[in-house]
C-alpha cells in the first residue's frame, strides 16, 4: 500500500515536472520553420536542389533522384506535378551522367523548374489553366536545353582529334584518324537522335494523357 | 540499462528514436531542442551527411530536474534510418531504456516501416532485449501531409502493421509542426521511469 502510494507520488511528480518543462505556451523558441509550410512535401527536394547548385557530388545527385522517385509515387495522381517531376528527373539523370561537364543552362533550368513546381504545390487553389501555362513554359525551356545540348555534342564530336603526342609527326595522323572517328560520330549521332526522339515521343504521350 | 545511483540519487535514462530513414526522428529532436532550448539548457549534437540526412546519430541530453528527491537526466538519441547503417543503429541501441518508433505515415513508406520495426526487433535481440519487455511508444508521423493530397495510411493500417503484438501507446503526429511531439516524449519518459521504479523505491 505504502509502495503503491510512493509510485503514485513519483508518477505524479514526474508528470508535473514534464508539464512544466515542456509547456507549449508560445514562449520564445517558436515558431519553428524548418521548411516553408505550404510546400512541405518538397522541402527535402529543395535542400538537395540547393546542394547541387552549390556542389555536384554523386551523393547529392543520387539523393535528388531518390527524392524524385519518392515524390513521383506520392504525386502519381497529379498529372501536372508528375510532369514537373519528370522534367526534374531527366535533368537529374543528365547531371548524373555529365556532372560538371553538364551544359551550364542545366542548373538554372533545374532551379527554375523546381521554383515553378514549388509555386504550384504551394497554392493548391491555383487554377488548372495557370498550372498548365507554367508547365508549358518549363517544357519549352527544357526542349530548348535539349537542343542546345544536341548542338554542343554535335560540335564536340565534329572537332578533329589532335594527334597523340607519342606518335612521330611524320605520320598524317589527322587524315587517318578522322575518317573512322567521323563514322563513329555519325553512328553516335544517329543513336542520340533515336533516343531523343523516343524520349520526346514518351513525353508527348504523357502530355496527351495529362490533358485528357 | 538506466544508470541509477542511489547514493547520489541520480537517474540517467537513454531513449532512442528509431524508425525508417527520413521518417522524422531528427525532426522530433530538433523540435524539442529549438522549442524548449530556453528551459532545457542543452545542446543537440548532430552529425550529418552532405545531403542533410543523419549519418551517425543525433544526441540531445537534458535534465528533468528533481523528482521525488531524484535528479533525473534524459538522453535522447536518434539512429540513422538508412538500411546500410545497421551497425550504427545497433550500437546506439546499446543500453537503451525506452524507444520511440517513428513511423512514416505516407502510404508509399508502408513496407519500409515494417522492415524498420523488424530490424529493431532483431537488433534488440542481439542485446537480449525485446519489445515485449522494453517501454516503447509509436509515433505515426507526417500526418500534416494529408492536407497536401499525399496518400497517407489510415491509423488502423499503421496499427495493424506495427502495433499488434502487445499494443503500445501511439501518437499521430507531425514532427515538423510539433503536433504530438511533446506528448510522445512525455509518454516515453514516464513509461521508462516507471519501468525502473523498483530500483527507486
Amino acid at each position: 500500500m505504502a509502495k503503491s502510494s510512493k509510485l503514485d507520488t513519483l508518477t505524479s511528480e514526474l508528470e508535473n515536472r514534464l508539464d512544466e518543462l515542456f509547456r507549449e505556451d508560445g514562449q520564445p523558441g517558436e515558431p519553428l520553420q524548418f521548411r516553408d509550410a505550404p510546400s512541405q512535401p518538397l522541402a527535402e527536394l529543395k535542400k538537395i536542389v540547393l546542394s547541387i547548385d552549390w556542389e555536384i557530388t554523386p551523393e547529392a545527385v543520387e539523393s535528388f533522384l531518390a527524392q524524385i522517385r519518392l515524390l513521383k509515387e506520392a504525386y502519381q495522381a497529379d498529372k501536372i506535378v508528375s510532369m514537373f517531376l519528370q522534367i526534374l528527373g531527366s535533368l537529374g539523370q543528365y547531371i548524373k551522367s555529365n556532372r560538371s561537364k553538364a551544359h551550364p543552362s542545366t542548373f538554372s533550368l533545374l532551379n527554375s523548374v523546381f521554383a515553378r513546381l514549388e509555386e504550384i504545390t504551394s497554392f493548391p487553389k491555383m487554377r488548372e489553366l495557370e498550372k498548365r501555362k507554367l508547365l508549358q513554359m518549363e517544357m519549352t525551356a527544357y526542349q530548348q536545353l535539349r537542343e542546345k545540348i544536341s548542338q554542343r555534342r554535335a560540335a564536340d564530336e565534329a572537332k578533329p582529334v589532335p594527334p597523340a603526342p607519342a606518335k612521330p609527326p611524320a605520320i598524317p595522323a589527322a587524315s587517318e584518324v578522322t575518317a573512322p572517328m567521323l563514322a563513329q560520330a555519325v553512328a553516335e549521332l544517329k543513336e542520340f537522335f533515336r533516343s531523343e526522339m523516343a524520349a520526346l515521343r514518351r513525353q508527348l504521350k504523357l502530355k496527351i494523357d495529362a490533358s485528357r | 540499462m538506466a544508470f541509477v545511483n542511489l547514493k547520489n540519487k541520480l537517474i540517467q535514462v537513454k531513449i532512442v528514436y528509431y524508425g525508417p530513414g527520413r521518417g522524422g526522428k531528427t525532426t522530433n529532436l530538433e523540435y524539442i531542442n529549438r522549442k524548449f532550448q530556453h528551459r532545457i539548457n542543452s545542446e543537440m549534437v548532430t552529425v550529418k551527411t552532405h545531403g542533410d540526412r543523419t549519418l551517425f546519430f543525433d544526441f540531445l541530453p537534458f535534465d528533468v530536474g528533481l523528482v521525488n528527491g531524484y535528479q533525473i537526466k534524459i538522453q535522447l538519441y536518434t539512429v540513422p534510418g538508412q538500411v546500410k547503417y545497421d551497425a550504427t543503429r545497433r550500437l546506439v541501441l546499446r543500453g537503451v531504456d525506452g524507444i520511440v518508433f517513428v513511423a512514416d505515415g505516407m502510404l508509399v513508406r508502408r513496407e519500409t516501416n515494417i522492415q524498420s520495426l523488424r530490424n529493431l526487433q532483431e537488433n534488440l535481440a542481439s542485446y537480449k532485449k525485446s519489445l515485449r519487455t522494453l517501454p516503447w511508444v509509436l509515433q505515426y508521423n507526417k500526418m500534416d501531409l494529408k492536407e497536401q493530397g499525399i496518400p497517407m495510411m489510415p491509423i488502423e493500417m499503421l496499427e495493424q502493421d506495427l502495433n499488434q503484438e502487445s499494443p503500445r501507446p501511439y501518437f499521430p503526429a507531425s514532427a515538423l509542426e510539433g503536433t504530438n511531439v511533446v506528448a510522445t516524449l512525455k509518454k516515453i519518459i514516464t513509461l521508462t521511469i516507471a519501468s525502473i521504479r523498483k530500483e527507486l523505491l
